[in-house]
C-alpha cells in the first residue's frame, strides 16, 4: 500500500451536492448544474489535502442497477477499477432514498465513508439525526459536512484517506430468510472463485437476474437452472419478483434503522419549493410563464439593442464590439500601425484582412453569447430548468420526443456540443438517438453570426430573420421527430417521463458566473485557435492563385497588363459564369478554383457560386468560419483604390448583397435565405460531429445522423428556393415540379398513419 | 386500489403495488416508489404529476403514474 497511489471514488444521488464537494476537495472548477444528471462522465482530480490521492467524481445515481447509462458507468468503475475507498455523499434532507444507495455501496467490499451533506438545513428545519448511532448501524464512518459552505470537507477527505489505508466496511443489513437462503446457494455455486469481499454483491446481482452480471460471470446452463430454482422459490414465498424483493427489503431496513435516529419536527407542511411549483407548474399558468421567461431571455440577449430603445444588453454590447472593437480598432488600427511600420503588403493583408477580419467577425458575438449563457445558467441554477423539461413533456410527446429532449435543445442554443452531451440523461436509447440527431438543428451561438450577416446584408437588419431561424430550427426538430418516428428504426412510444425536481434556491452567483464563463470561454478559445488557423488558410487560398500561368498574389498579378489580357479575362468570365466586367482578381484564387466546380451541388438551391460554397464547406470546421470567411472574401480593397476599406461591416454587407443578387439573377434575398437555411440545418461543425460520434457510440449511426442532417437541409433549401421563385418570378419548371414532389413526400411521411412496430429493431 | 393518476392533490397515499416492465419498475423503485411507502400528489398538469416521494419532488408522466397503484 505504501507506494501505491490511493484512489477514492465520490458517489451519491443526483443533485446531492456531489460536484460541489468535488470542487471543494480538489480545487477544480467544474460547473455545478441544478438538474439531475449533470455529471455524465467521471472526472478525476487530486485532493488538496493530499496531492497523492486521486478523487474520481462518478455520475449521480440512485442505485447500482444496469438500467441507466450513469448507473452502468458508475458501477463498472467501482467493480472493475476497485478504488481504495468510496466517499458516499448523502443528502441529509432526503436520508431514506440516499441511504438506499449506501446499502448497495457497502456490499461492494470497498471501504465506505459517508459525507452527510446539508446537515445545516436539517437542523434549521428543527429536525435531528443521531449521527453516531447511524454510523454504528451502517458500519461506516460518517462526517457531517456542508459542501456549499465548505464546512467539514477537509475532515471528510482525511477520513476517506484513513479508511482507504486500513478501513473495512462490512454490510450490516441482511435480507429476509428465503432471500438469504438463496444468496447462500448462489455464493456457493457461482461466485466462490471471486475475491471474497465482492462475493456478496455478485450474489445479490445474480439473485436479481442482472443480465450484465450474468453475462460477465458466464454461468453454465446447468448451474443457471439450479439457482433459478432457488430464486423462484424465494419469489414464490415472498410473492414478488426478485428485484423488487431486494429493493423493498432495503427500504424496509432503512426505515427500521431510521426510526430511533431521525426525528422530524414539522410534518406535512408545504415547503417554499412546493409553493413555487404550485404556480410555476400550474396547469393554466405553466406555459404562459414559460413563454414570458423565454421571451425575456432572448429579448435581453438578442433582441433590440438598448441603443435603439429595446432591452437587449447583449445586442448593444455586440454592436459595439463589431463596429468599434472589431472594425475600427482591430482591422483598421492594425492596418494603420503595420503600414506605418512599412510592413510588406502581403503581411498587412495577412494580419489585418486575414486574422483580424476573420477573428474579429467572430469575437464580436462574444458579449451577446455571454449574456445568453448567463441567463440560461441562472435558470438552471435556481431550479427552473428541470421544471421546463416537465412542462414541455406533454408537448414533445406529440412528436415522439420526451420532455427531457428539451434540455439538450435549450443548451444547444448556446452550443451544440454540450447540447448533444446533455442528451445522455435520456434513458431510452431511441429517444436519445433522435435527440442527438435533431439537437443541432437549433441555431447555436456560432450560427448566430450567419443569421446576423444574412439579416444585415440582405434584409435591412430585420428581426424577423432571427425569429424565423429559431422557428425553422424548432420546426425542423418537430418535422424530423414525426417523420423519423414513423420509420422502423425509431418506432415505439417515447420513454415514460420520470425526473427528480431539485429544490428551488437563490442563484449562487459564483456558480452561475463560473458556468457562464466556462461556456463563453470555450467559444473564445475556439476563436483563438481553430479560427485563427483557418482564417490564415482561407486568406492564403483567397489571396494567392495562378493568373494566366503565373503563380503569386492575385491582386498584384492583376496589375500586370501582359498577364491579364482581354482574351484571358473572357476565359475567366466564361469559367466562373459571370460577365467580363465583373471579373475580379479573387476569381483566380486557389479557393475560387476549388470551390467553383463544387458549387454545382448548391446550384439548385440558388447559391451555386464559389464564395458561399467555400463558406459553407469551411463552416464544417466551425460555423463561425462561415462569417469569418465572408469577412475575408469580401474584405478586398476596391480595385481602383477609390474605396478604401473603412467601415468594415457595412461595406462587406453591401458587397455580400450585390454578390448574392448578381449570381442569383436578382433573387438575392431568396438565395440568401436558402443559404441560411442550409447552413442552419446541415451537419454541424467537426467538434459537434465528434460529440455526436461519442454519444451515438457507433459509426453507422453517426454517418446516418450526418447524412440525414445534410439531406434534410438540402431538401428544405431546395424547396424554399424553387417554390419561392414561383412568387418572386423566374421559376424553373423542372425544379418546381421536383420541389413539389419532395414536399409531397415530406407531407406523406408526416401525415401517414402511425403504425406501432411489433418489435424493437434497435438494439 | 387505484392508479396514482386518480389520487387527489395534496392527499397522502400509501403505495400498494408498482407495475410495468421490469426496467420501468426497477427505476421507479430505485427512486423510492416502493410498496408500503407514502406518496403525495403535489400538482398535475395535462395528466402528468409532480409528487412528493420520500423527501423529494419527482415529476412523473401519466403513463408511469398509471403503473403505480395506491
Amino acid at each position: 500500500m505504501d507506494n501505491k497511489q490511493i484512489r477514492i471514488a465520490l458517489a451519491g444521488n443526483p443533485n446531492s451536492g456531489k460536484t460541489t464537494l468535488f470542487n471543494k476537495l480538489t480545487g477544480s472548477n467544474q460547473f455545478v448544474g441544478n438538474w439531475p444528471g449533470v455529471t455524465v462522465e467521471k472526472k478525476e482530480g487530486k485532493l488538496i489535502v493530499d496531492k497523492e490521492v486521486v478523487l474520481t467524481d462518478l455520475p449521480g445515481i440512485y442505485s447500482l442497477s444496469p438500467y441507466t447509462l450513469e448507473e452502468v458507468v458508475a458501477r463498472n468503475y467501482l467493480i472493475e477499477e476497485k478504488p481504495d475507498a468510496i466517499l458516499n455523499i448523502v443528502d441529509a434532507t432526503n436520508l431514506e432514498r440516499n441511504l438506499y444507495l449506501t446499502t448497495q455501496l457497502t456490499e461492494l467490499g470497498i471501504p465506505v465513508v459517508i459525507a452527510l451533506n446539508m446537515m445545516d438545513l436539517v437542523k434549521k428545519a428543527g429536525d435531528s439525526i443521531n449521527v453516531k448511532e447511524l454510523s454504528r448501524q451502517l458500519g461506516c464512518k460518517i462526517v457531517e459536512i456542508s459542501a456549499l459552505k465548505g464546512d467539514g470537507v477537509k475532515e471528510a477527505a482525511l477520513a476517506a484517506i484513513e479508511t482507504a489505508k486500513n478501513g473495512k466496511t462490512v454490510p450490516q443489513h441482511t435480507f429476509s430468510g428465503p432471500v438469504e437462503h438463496a444468496l447462500a446457494h448462489i455464493e456457493e455455486v457461482t461466485v466462490h472463485n471471486l475475491p471474497e469481499e465482492q462475493q456478496r454483491w455478485y450474489a445479490i446481482k445474480v439473485f436479481e437476474r442482472d443480465e450484465k452480471v450474468m453475462d460477465q460471470l458466464k454461468i453454465p446452463a446447468d448451474v443457471r437452472t439450479h439457482i433459478e430454482k432457488d430464486i423462484a422459490a424465494a419469489e414464490k414465498e415472498l410473492d414478488d419478483d426478485a428485484e423488487s424483493i431486494i429493493t423493498n427489503e432495503r427500504y424496509v431496513y432503512i426505515g427500521e434503522t431510521l426510526k430511533g435516529i431521525y426525528k422530524k419536527k414539522g410534518k406535512g407542511q408545504l415547503s417554499v419549493s412546493d409553493k413555487i411549483d404550485r404556480i410555476v407548474t400550474n396547469r393554466i399558468l405553466a406555459l404562459p410563464i414559460f413563454a414570458v421567461v423565454m421571451f425575456l431571455v432572448y429579448a435581453l440577449a438578442m433582441g433590440k439593442s438598448i441603443a435603439d430603445g429595446g432591452i437587449a444588453i447583449g445586442t448593444f454590447l455586440t454592436d459595439w464590439a463589431n463596429d468599434v472593437l472589431g472594425g475600427a480598432w482591430l482591422t483598421d488600427g492594425s492596418r494603420a500601425i503595420l503600414e506605418g511600420w512599412g510592413a510588406a503588403p502581403w503581411l498587412v493583408g495577412l494580419i489585418s484582412d486575414g486574422i483580424f477580419a476573420g477573428v474579429g467577425a467572430v469575437l464580436g458575438f462574444v458579449p451577446q453569447m455571454l449574456v445568453l449563457f448567463l441567463m440560461l445558467c441562472l435558470l438552471e441554477d435556481c431550479g427552473y430548468m428541470a421544471r421546463i423539461a416537465f412542462i414541455m413533456d406533454r408537448i414533445f410527446r406529440r412528436f415522439g420526443l420526451s420532455g427531457k429532449s428539451f434540455i439538450p435543445m435549450l443548451v444547444g442554443t448556446g452550443c451544440g456540443i454540450p447540447g448533444v452531451m446533455a442528451s445522455r440523461t435520456i434513458e431510452n436509447e431511441r429517444d436519445r438517438r433522435m435527440t442527438i440527431m435533431t439537437t443541432t438543428f437549433m441555431p447555436c451561438g456560432a450560427k448566430m453570426p450567419i443569421i446576423g450577416l444574412i439579416a444585415g446584408a440582405l434584409f435591412g437588419g430585420s428581426t424577423w430573420i432571427a425569429v424565423s431561424a429559431y422557428f425553422i430550427g424548432v420546426a425542423a426538430i418537430v418535422v424530423s421527430g414525426i417523420m423519423l418516428k414513423k420509420t422502423k428504426m425509431f418506432a415505439g412510444d417515447p420513454a415514460p417521463f420520470v425526473m427528480e425536481l431539485p429544490a428551488y434556491h437563490l442563484p449562487a452567483w459564483g456558480n452561475v458566473l463560473r458556468g457562464t464563463w466556462e461556456r463563453g470561454w470555450s467559444f473564445i478559445k475556439r476563436a483563438g485557435t481553430v479560427i485563427v488557423i483557418s482564417s490564415i488558410v482561407i486568406w492564403f487560398l483567397t489571396s494567392f492563385g495562378s493568373v494566366n500561368g503565373t503563380f503569386g498574389m492575385v491582386d498584384a498579378l492583376y496589375e500586370d497588363e501582359d498577364l491579364v489580357t482581354d482574351e484571358y479575362v473572357a476565359q475567366v468570365a466564361d469559367r466562373m459564369g459571370i460577365p467580363e466586367d465583373e471579373v475580379e482578381p479573387m476569381d483566380d484564387s486557389i479557393l475560387a478554383r476549388i470551390a467553383q466546380p463544387a458549387s454545382v451541388v448548391f446550384k439548385p438551391l440558388g447559391f451555386g457560386d464559389w464564395k458561399p460554397t467555400a463558406a459553407t464547406v469551411t463552416g464544417l470546421v466551425a460555423k463561425e468560419e462561415v462569417v469569418a470567411n465572408f469577412g475575408i472574401m469580401y474584405a478586398y480593397d476596391d480595385q481602383e483604390g477609390e474605396e478604401e476599406l473603412e467601415e468594415n461591416g457595412d461595406q462587406i454587407w453591401d458587397r455580400v448583397a450585390d454578390d448574392f443578387n448578381a449570381f442569383s439573377g436578382g433573387h438575392g434575398k431568396l438565395a440568401a435565405f436558402a443559404f441560411m437555411i442550409f447552413n442552419l440545418l446541415c451537419a454541424p461543425c467537426f467538434a459537434a460531429i465528434g460529440a455526436i460520434k461519442r454519444e451515438m457510440n457507433s459509426p453507422k449511426w453517426t454517418w446516418f445522423a450526418i447524412a440525414y442532417q445534410c439531406g434534410f437541409a438540402w431538401v428544405i433549401a431546395f424547396i424554399v428556393w424553387q417554390v419561392g421563385r414561383l412568387f418572386a418570378g423566374g421559376m424553373n419548371i423542372v425544379g418546381l415540379v421536383l420541389a413539389l414532389v419532395m414536399l409531397a413526400l415530406l407531407c406523406w411521411q408526416l401525415f401517414k398513419p402511425y403504425k406501432e412496430a411489433q418489435k424493437l429493431t434497435v438494439k | 386500489m387505484m392508479p396514482l393518476v386518480l389520487a387527489d392533490t395534496g392527499e397522502e397515499a400509501v403505495i400498494k403495488r408498482v407495475g410495468g416492465s421490469t426496467e420501468m419498475k426497477k427505476h421507479l423503485e430505485d427512486m423510492g416508489f416502493v410498496a408500503g411507502g407514502t406518496v403525495t400528489v403535489l400538482n398535475t398538469i395535462g395528466g402528468n404529476l409532480i409528487v412528493k416521494i420520500k423527501e423529494s419532488r419527482v415529476a412523473i408522466s401519466k403513463e408511469m403514474a398509471g403503473k403505480i397503484m395506491i
